[in-house]
């Protein structure tokens, strides 16, 4: 899964740790998710859409197969 | 630049690695004091240190989460525990498909006698697999 919760996050000027304290997740957990090495669960991806104040498809996308 | 950790706030990200640091030193004190215990002929102590270190780390590792609003585990964090046991019970299944019903052919055919270590091997591997499918099914019922 895609995301551009990189690009979110840093447009508020927070840090991993504050979005994760945020979200209620581990700092490490929100590092997994940018580098997509981790597809959260449907409440984190709510949690962090309603943070965000946008949908949750618009933070992740699925990864386009050939 | 997404491959390094951003510094956080970090209240949250320093309990978590006192939590670690505490859990992890005392079941390596609980460890090297049943060891000592063996070694230096004090086996009664070794195994109160080695009980009492487990005991009481397992209780902060069950209990801690329960008692802080910090996550000190998270979904990622159980889904990497669900994929390291199933990974473990995959290996033991793989090992276990293969060569235990060998063993028991062999052994009957009277080709090999296999030794206590062995059998008591053999018994806790099914007692463990007997134990993953009791608690399957509870947890496939709640």
């Amino acid at each position: 899964m895609e995301n551009d919760l990189p690009r979110r996050r840093e447009a508020e000027g927070l840090s991993q740790g504050e979005l994760a304290e945020v979200v209620g997740v581990t700092r490490q957990t929100i590092n997994a998710i940018e580098r997509d090495r981790y597809d959260p669960s449907l409440d984190l991806a709510f949690k962090l859409a309603a943070h965000f104040e946008c949908h949750i498809e618009d933070i992740f996308q699925p990864e386009e197969t050939d | 630049m997404l491959d390094t950790l951003t510094p956080g706030t970090d209240e949250s990200g320093q309990a978590r690695r006192v939590y670690y640091r505490v859990v992890y030193a005392i079941f390596a004190i609980a460890i090297v004091g049943l060891l000592a215990g063996m070694v230096t002929g004090r086996e009664l102590l070794g195994t109160i240190i080695y009980c009492g270190g487990a005991w009481i780390g397992s209780g902060i590792t069950f209990l801690a989460p329960k008692l802080t609003d910090v996550p000190l585990q998270d979904e990622r964090d159980t889904e990497l525990y669900n994929r390291a046991s199933g990974l473990t019970l995959g290996v033991l299944f793989v090992l276990g498909l293969s060569v235990i019903p060998a063993i028991y052919v062999l052994e009957a055919a009277g080709r090999i006698d296999p030794p206590p270590e062995v059998t008591g091997a053999i018994l806790l591997a099914s007692g463990l697999f007997l134990l993953w499918g009791v608690a399957y099914g509870i947890v496939k019922r709640r």
